[in-house]
């Protein structure tokens, strides 16, 4: 199986289980930024509707093993549950449940909607802006880079640096934005 | 030819140079061009590290070749998880 086989299985649970989702991870970065590779496929999903993440994975079940126990991640998404594709490569694929923080609300209302003839269907992606604010607030040193990356990428002209310069102020990045800035060099 | 490392600035100058060049390279593909490329590189490491366990095991069969990298990842899984990354090389006395 390919990874972008698995994407695309993710992404059609959730639309056969109508959950509202948004993929994340490396997958965004990649699109907006420096194309790189994962282990993973990330999605963040809706918590409307019943039991959103149980159907979606028992949808999956055939294709993905989860693990029976969800984890809490107080860095990334708030809790989340992790899966290994039955079959090799052994992909990793982590549900993320949508929770009640300003800025995730706001990122997955934002999110984008785009066709991939890669994954031979219609997803969600969040906006460049969004990764940028995401990444500058995880603030790993991995983080920091892709968010400097996608800044390069996509040029700061080019972006809602207001709506970015808002976000880090409330979030207490505003440094790390500079110093992401102040990162890439004259092109 | 002169020594790259035991010249900062001329260290700097070849960072940034790489490091334009990544992003010049990025900037003349199109999303789609970019998401393309995040699949095909993951399918190629899978595929890598795949036939490097392989290799290390001395085996031809592929079944174990996979249950060896997927113990790998699962091993540094747990590493993360556990905070056990550092990302500062460690001090030399």
């Amino acid at each position: 199986m390919t990874v972008e086989a698995l994407a695309a299985a993710v992404v059609a649970a959730c639309e056969a289980e109508g959950v509202e989702h948004m993929v994340t991870g490396a997958f965004a970065y990649g699109y907006y930024g420096i194309p790189r590779s994962t282990k993973d496929v990330d999605v963040v999903l809706s918590l409307a509707g019943g039991e959103p993440i149980r159907r979606v994975v028992a949808r999956l079940d055939s294709l993905v093993e989860f693990e029976p126990q969800v984890q809490f991640d107080t860095l990334t998404w708030g809790k989340r549950q992790v899966g290994t594709t039955r079959g090799s490569p052994h992909f990793k694929v982590e549900l993320f449940e949508l929770f009640d923080d300003p800025f995730v609300l706001e990122q997955f209302a934002r999110k984008r909607r785009l066709f991939s003839p890669q994954l031979g269907c219609a997803t969600w992606l969040p906006t460049p802006e969004d990764v940028i604010v995401q990444k500058l607030r995880w603030g790993r040193g991995k983080d920091l880079d892709d968010a400097r990356d996608v800044l390069a990428v996509q040029g700061p002209e080019t972006l809602d640096m207001a709506y970015i310069q808002a976000w880090c102020a409330r979030h207490g990045t505003t440094a790390r934005l500079e110093a992401a800035l102040a990162g890439i060099p004259p092109m | 030819m002169p020594n790259v490392h035991e010249d900062p600035a001329a260290l700097k100058a070849l960072q940034d140079e790489l490091y334009r060049e990544k992003v010049r390279r990025a900037r003349a593909m199109t999303p789609e061009q970019r998401l393309a490329e995040v699949f095909e590189l993951t399918n190629g490491v899978f595929a890598r590290m795949h036939d490097g366990a392989m290799w290390q095991l001395g085996t031809t069969d592929p079944v174990r070749g996979w249950q060896e990298v997927r113990r790998r990842l699962d091993r540094l899984c747990r590493v993360r998880d556990q905070g056990r990354f550092v990302h500062q090389k460690p001090s030399v006395p």
